[in-house]
This record gives C-alpha cells, sequence and structure tokens, in this order.
C-alpha cells in the first residue's frame, strides 16, 4: 500500500513538475518584449505607465494574431496551406520593422474542423495570448465565432470560408478575402453550361458549404436547358456510395458535378469508374489538391476531371510580385491567406489602436480607398508614414469588402493532366457583375 | 499560459459535461443500463433550447421555428425536450438488457444525428442554429465567463445532490439490488421495469439543461457537435473516475477536460511546431488513458473523498 501511494505521489510530482515548466515556458512568451527593429518616424514609444492616447503609438513590443486553421482531418492540407501563407506575410511584416504595435507574433491552433475545438482555441488565443485578430477559420469554426468576435471585439477573418451564412452574419469583425459560395456556384454552373453537355448529374456532400453552391449551379445548368438526371445529396463517412451512384450511373449523364469532401470525394470518384461511368468530372475547392491524385489514382481522372475554386488573376502585378517572393502562391487560397495578414497589419498600423476594435475600424478603408494603392505591407507603412490613406491591392485581387465583409471573387477552372492540376480557363470578377 | 483562464474552461465545461456523466453514471452503475446514445439527450437539449430562443427565420435561414422566448423558460423546455425524449426512446428500448440496450441506444442517437443533419426545418441542417442567445448582457463588475463558469457549477452541484440523496435513500438502495440481482429483486417485490424507466427519465432532465447550457456556451446548436464521439468521451471520463461514485464520474471529466485545455493552452508559435503538436496529441491522449486506468487516481480519490464522509 505505501509502495503504491510513493508510486501515485511520485507520478503526480512528475505532473505537478512538467506543469511548472510548462507554466515557465509560457510565462517567458508572455513577457517577452523585444523591440522591433525600428520605430516609426524614428519616436521612441511611450513609457508604460502612460496612459493610451490615440496620437501617441502604443507600447511597441508585439502584437499577437492567432491562426486558427485545421491541420488535421479532411481539411488539413487546406489548413497548412493557409498558415504557411500567413507564416511567410508575417516574415515580411516583421522584416519592414513591424506594425506600430510591434513586431507580430503568431499563436497557431489547429481546430481539425471542429466548431467547439475552435471556440476554445480562439478563446484561449484572446484570453491567454491577447490576440487582436484571428486569421483562418473554416466556415463552420466561423459561423461559431462570430458571438465570440463581437462580444470580445476581435477581428476574425477567412481566407476561404465561403458560407452563405456569413452573407447575413458577417461585416462587423467578422471578415473573409474570398468570395462567398454562391460565387462558386455561378463559376461552376457558367462551366458546365459551356462544355455542350446534354446531361448532367449532381452529387453533393450534405454539408451547407457543398450544397448552397450546387444549388446556384444548378438553376444556372437549368437554365441553359441541359437535362440534370439526378440531384443527390449523400451524407459523408460511409465505406461506400454504391447506393447513391448506383442512380446516377443509370441514367448515364455526360458529367457529374461532384461537390464533396476529399474523403468522402475520393471513394465516390473510385466506384463510379469502377462502375463504368466514363464521363466528365467537375470538382469542388475540396479536391483542389494535388493529393487528389495519389489518393483516387491519377490514371483515373487526367484529363476528364475538372476543378473549380476561388483564385486570384495570375495576371495582376501584385499576385505576379507574389509569386516571385513565394515559393507556394499558386497553392489554393494562399494569396487571400497572404493579404489577409497584410491587411491586419496595415489596419494595426493604421489606427492608432493595438486592438481588434482598432482593426475593426479602420480595415475597409485600408483595403478600399481613394489613397495610395499599396501592395505590400513596407509600401503601406510608408505611405501611411507619409501621411496618407492607403489602398491595399492584394494579391488575390482588388479587396473591397461588402456589407457582410465579403469580397467579390474570381474563379480558376484547372483540369487533370498528367497528375497535376493545370489552369484551363479563369473567371474574373466581372464576369460575375449584375 | 493563463491558468486562470484555463480554471474558467475547465470548470465551465467540466461542470457541463460532468453533469451527463453523472447522469451516465446514474444509468450504468446504479440502474445497470447501458447508454451508448447518451449524446441524443444532451443534443436534444441543446436544440430546444436554440429553438426556443431563436428569432423567427429570415433571409437564408431554413428552419421554420424560432419562438424568440426568454432563455429561463428555454432551459425549463430543453430538460422537459431531453425527458420527452427520454420518454418516447425508453419506451421500446428498456425491454432490452445489456449489449442489445447498448446497440439499440447507439442506434437511436445516430438516426437522430441522421434527422438533424437532413432535417431543415427543425435545426436548419448541416448550418445548425448559429448565435444561439446568450442570456447574460450585463452582470456589472463580474466577467460573463465567471457567470457562465458559476452556472455551470451549480447545476452540476445540483444535479450531484439529488443524484447522492436519491441514491442514498431506499429508492437507492432498491437500485442498488435490482442492479446486483433481479431476480432477487423482483421476488422481494420491486418492479424492475417500472424503476429502470424512472432512473432512465429522471437522468435525462440534467442532462437536457446542460445541453441547453452547452447551446449557451458555445452559441450553437450544430449536428456536428453532437457526434458520437461525445458519448465516447463520456463513457471515457466515466470509465476514468470510476463507475461507483459519483464524486469519481466528476472528477473523471474534470481529469479529461483538465488534460485537453492544458494541451490546447499550449501557445505554439510556428506552423511546424502546431502540426506536430496536432500529430502526437491523440498518443499522448491515449497514453495518459493507459497510465490512468492502470492506476486510477480519480478512483482513489473519490473512495476517499467518500471514506472520509
Amino acid at each position: 500500500m505505501l509502495l503504491k501511494r510513493k508510486r501515485w505521489l511520485r507520478l503526480f510530482a512528475a505532473l505537478m513538475a512538467l506543469s511548472l515548466i510548462a507554466a515557465s515556458c509560457g510565462d517567458d512568451e508572455d513577457v517577452a518584449t523585444d523591440p522591433p527593429e525600428e520605430q516609426p518616424d524614428g519616436e521612441d514609444p511611450p513609457a508604460e505607465e502612460d496612459p493610451p492616447a490615440e496620437e501617441d503609438p502604443p507600447d511597441a513590443g508585439e502584437v499577437t494574431i492567432g491562426v486558427l486553421v485545421p491541420l488535421t482531418g479532411e481539411l488539413g492540407e487546406f489548413g497548412a496551406i493557409v498558415a504557411d501563407a500567413i507564416e511567410f506575410g508575417v516574415g515580411e511584416i516583421n522584416a519592414a520593422g513591424g506594425t506600430q504595435c510591434g513586431t507580430i507574433r503568431t499563436v497557431v491552433a489547429d481546430t481539425g474542423g471542429d466548431a467547439e475545438t475552435g471556440i476554445r482555441e480562439a478563446t484561449n488565443m484572446i484570453e491567454s495570448e491577447g490576440a487582436v485578430a484571428i486569421l483562418g477559420p473554416t466556415s463552420g469554426v466561423m459561423v461559431a465565432l462570430v458571438d465570440l468576435a463581437k462580444r470580445e471585439e476581435v477581428v476574425i477573418m477567412s481566407p476561404y470560408a465561403g458560407t452563405i451564412t456569413l452573407n447575413e452574419l458577417g461585416g462587423d469583425f467578422v471578415y473573409r478575402t474570398v468570395s462567398s459560395d454562391l460565387g462558386d456556384g455561378a463559376a461552376s454552373g457558367l462551366w458546365l453550361s459551356s462544355r455542350g453537355y446534354e446531361s448532367v448529374a449532381f452529387l453533393i456532400q450534405n454539408e451547407e458549404s457543398t450544397i448552397s453552391p450546387a444549388e446556384v449551379a444548378r438553376g444556372a445548368v437549368e437554365g441553359s436547358g441541359i437535362d440534370i438526371t439526378d440531384f443527390v445529396v449523400y451524407n459523408p463517412g460511409q465505406p461506400s456510395y454504391q447506393a447513391e451512384l448506383t442512380t446516377v450511373l443509370a441514367n448515364d449523364p455526360d458529367a457529374i458535378f461532384l461537390a464533396g469532401g476529399q474523403e468522402s470525394g475520393v471513394t465516390v470518384i473510385k466506384e463510379a469508374v469502377a462502375g463504368g461511368f466514363d464521363g466528365e468530372w467537375l470538382f469542388t475547392a475540396d479536391l483542389a489538391v494535388p493529393e487528389i491524385f495519389g489518393a483516387v489514382g491519377a490514371e483515373l481522372i487526367n484529363d476528364v476531371a475538372f476543378v473549380e475554386f476561388a483564385d486570384a488573376d495570375p495576371s495582376l502585378p501584385e499576385f505576379i510580385s507574389f509569386e516571385e517572393r513565394y515559393d507556394a502562391a499558386g497553392d489554393p487560397f494562399a494569396p487571400n491567406s497572404f493579404d489577409m495578414v497584410t491587411l491586419v497589419a496595415l489596419a494595426l498600423e493604421a489606427s492608432g489602436q493595438c486592438d481588434g476594435s482598432g482593426v475593426n475600424s479602420v480595415i475597409r478603408g485600408v483595403a478600399h480607398s481613394d489613397g495610395t494603392l499599396v501592395s505590400t505591407f513596407a509600401e503601406g507603412k510608408a505611405a501611411l508614414a507619409a501621411g496618407d490613406s492607403i489602398n491595399y491591392e492584394g494579391a488575390s485581387g482588388p479587396l473591397v469588402f461588402d456589407e457582410s465583409g465579403t469580397v467579390s471573387g474570381a474563379y480558376t477552372i484547372q483540369q487533370a493532366q498528367d497528375g497535376e492540376w493545370v489552369n484551363v480557363e479563369f473567371y474574373p470578377a466581372s464576369t460575375f457583375d449584375g | 499560459m493563463n491558468w486562470l483562464q484555463i480554471f474558467v474552461t475547465v470548470v465551465t465545461l467540466g461542470s457541463i459535461f460532468g453533469v451527463v456523466t453523472l447522469s451516465l453514471n446514474l444509468q450504468y452503475a446504479r440502474g445497470g443500463m447501458i447508454n451508448f446514445g447518451i449524446v441524443a439527450y444532451f443534443a436534444v437539449g441543446a436544440y430546444a433550447y436554440a429553438i426556443f430562443t431563436q428569432p423567427a427565420p429570415q433571409g437564408l435561414d431554413q428552419y421554420k421555428f424560432g419562438f424568440g422566448w426568454p432563455w429561463p423558460v428555454a432551459l425549463v423546455a430543453a430538460a422537459t425536450a431531453a425527458l420527452l425524449f427520454a420518454a418516447i426512446t425508453g419506451w421500446p428500448t428498456l425491454r432490452l438488457r445489456g449489449e442489445y440496450l447498448a446497440l439499440t441506444t447507439f442506434a437511436f442517437a445516430e438516426v437522430f444525428h441522421s434527422f438533424l443533419l437532413n432535417e431543415r426545418r427543425i435545426g436548419n441542417g448541416t448550418v445548425g442554429l448559429a448565435n444561439v442567445k446568450r442570456p447574460i448582457s450585463d452582470w456589472g463588475p463580474i466577467e460573463e465567463k465567471y457567470v457562465f463558469a458559476g452556472a455551470a457549477a451549480l447545476l452540476m452541484i445540483a444535479t450531484l445532490l439529488v443524484f447522492r440523496r436519491l441514491l442514498r435513500s431506499p429508492y437507492g438502495r432498491a437500485l442498488d439490488a435490482i442492479r446486483d440481482d433481479e431476480v432477487a429483486a423482483l421476488a422481494a417485490g420491486k418492479s424492475v421495469q417500472r424503476m429502470r424507466r424512472q432512473v432512465f427519465l429522471i437522468s435525462a432532465i440534467p442532462i437536457g439543461a446542460a445541453g441547453g447550457l452547452y447551446a449557451m456556451f458555445t452559441t450553437l446548436a450544430q449536428p456536428s457537435l453532437f457526434t458520437a464521439e461525445v458519448t465516447f468521451i463520456i463513457w471515457i471520463a466515466l470509465v476514468l473516475g470510476g463507475e461507483r461514485s459519483v464524486y469519481g464520474a466528476v472528477a473523471g471529466t474534470f481529469g479529461l477536460i483538465f488534460f485537453e485545455e492544458v494541451v490546447r493552452t499550449w501557445p505554439f508559435e510556428t506552423v511546424r511546431s502546431a502540426q506536430i503538436a496536432a500529430s502526437v496529441e491523440h498518443i499522448v491522449t491515449g497514453l495518459l488513458f493507459i497510465a490512468v486506468l492502470r492506476y486510477q487516481p480519480f478512483d482513489r480519490i473519490a473512495e476517499r473523498m467518500k471514506a472520509t464522509r
């Protein structure tokens, strides 16, 4: 008994020791006050005792931004792309001397795509790390965070949350550098209508982010006189989708519009081809990753599969410049992610406040105004220092937030060719005006 | 690391899930019923609270019912809805025993989850109900998070006291008798069916209230929040804490939430470190579970608390 008790005490002591180490590590990070490489205009930071005043820059040190992305789960590959692009953006911002609030420090957390985890992680970022903005949540997590963002007055921004729910909830503290899913639906519909198909089947994963664009695409396809043989909404997570595919394949459509996640999508594609389908595919953004070729088998989709996603205009000088600086600029949502963190940094620089409400109050003006055109943080910082207002033109295109905090978007269609995605069509934002 | 924030989150979520674990403890450890669908009753409470407080549908909303009632009424409605759901599901399922009951309750929960996913007129389908009403707007100098933690802790303590009182009464001893030997209890004149149904219904009430509180806390009622994973977490908490004591159920839940929270609160400043942490979190969690099951610390704490009384 005594021996057991001693063993238990040892375990308890070890845990306590680990906790103390954790606490000490965290404390070090909490009080880190490395000064930025340079102060704006060479001014000295105000003394710590000074109350914050609008005309004085806040205490220079670090300003924390939360990066809340799915690093695991079905959207893990997108989360990594977004987090990497943000990290690259932060590197550029800090290399330019950081904001007037100090250099940018990021705190990265994995949501796994889960809303409750997102709320808990975001709360930690705000309460424990003092984050002024949280960047990168997916649709479901963004919706879950709307209330928290407004309550805590912290800006949340996503480069890929197209959910139409945000068309109503977004706008104040809630922004996205990507267009609504309805735009994806319009682009998909336009592509399907232009291919000369006589019949198309729709296979839609039962998610709001896939159903909404599919409904819009269906309207466009029906409007162009194409026969919709099936509109099947399936639940993900099944070992097989034969039941859904049996009816779809029986009608022998010319093409299948598959709006599904990576897990279900891979199985659907394999089973459809095994079931004799030899028509063309149009996938949605979830499948716009190179890993899909390994998962499905490139030979099954080469030349017959297309994918649609919101994308930057590759002809824009801002994108070309971004591409020259960042190797992974072509990854889905990388330009949108870079723009997101640059916008927040410029808003911090412009607002005179080092908190979420400061960012929220000026971010629309920074993104779109009659001021000096800038495309990097360094340019924006210099213009602001000169007393100019700025208009940030992003790598993903012009960023004009509408009432719901959403930008209008451009879309790319890529084709599977020799085991990789290749651009075949680009729809600029002007395609869908009116 | 902000230990105060960890403490508040652990108290809030630990108490909410602690209520569910206590109810499961009553059903399983005392009533002898294996409920693998406990998340469904939790979800019913959350959805009922959301529907009763939600404003009428507008714009892109697909749900048909939103009553906009005050939160206290909605909280009572959440507990009542869970009770009704337990009455409906308990009637066919409680005729079964052991693994058959486990499978049937699991199936019921899956059917209900599928219903929430596919029936948009009730809970807005996969989108769920967002921005669920929080009752708190101004509590003066007290921050909202402390009020929430206090409310959740109160609900858990009330549940614990009621269940403890119930189990120490002659009714509780009759339950123990049924669990230990049904035939002997029957011979002594106890109605096994009726008592099992009563326990099932009584335990559903706090689960529903906890579901309502959970919807308030997260401001969400989405199908993705109420998957079978929640059931398994509650079962793990019960096993970790030891099934024979109400204190063990609470200790197990708090321990589980504390561990999750400590891991998640660790600030990772680079993408790579966050990726590595995400990868190893499950491995570490699994190893910790093995260690806890081997040494059963929560069970011992609970036993010690029991012994000192």
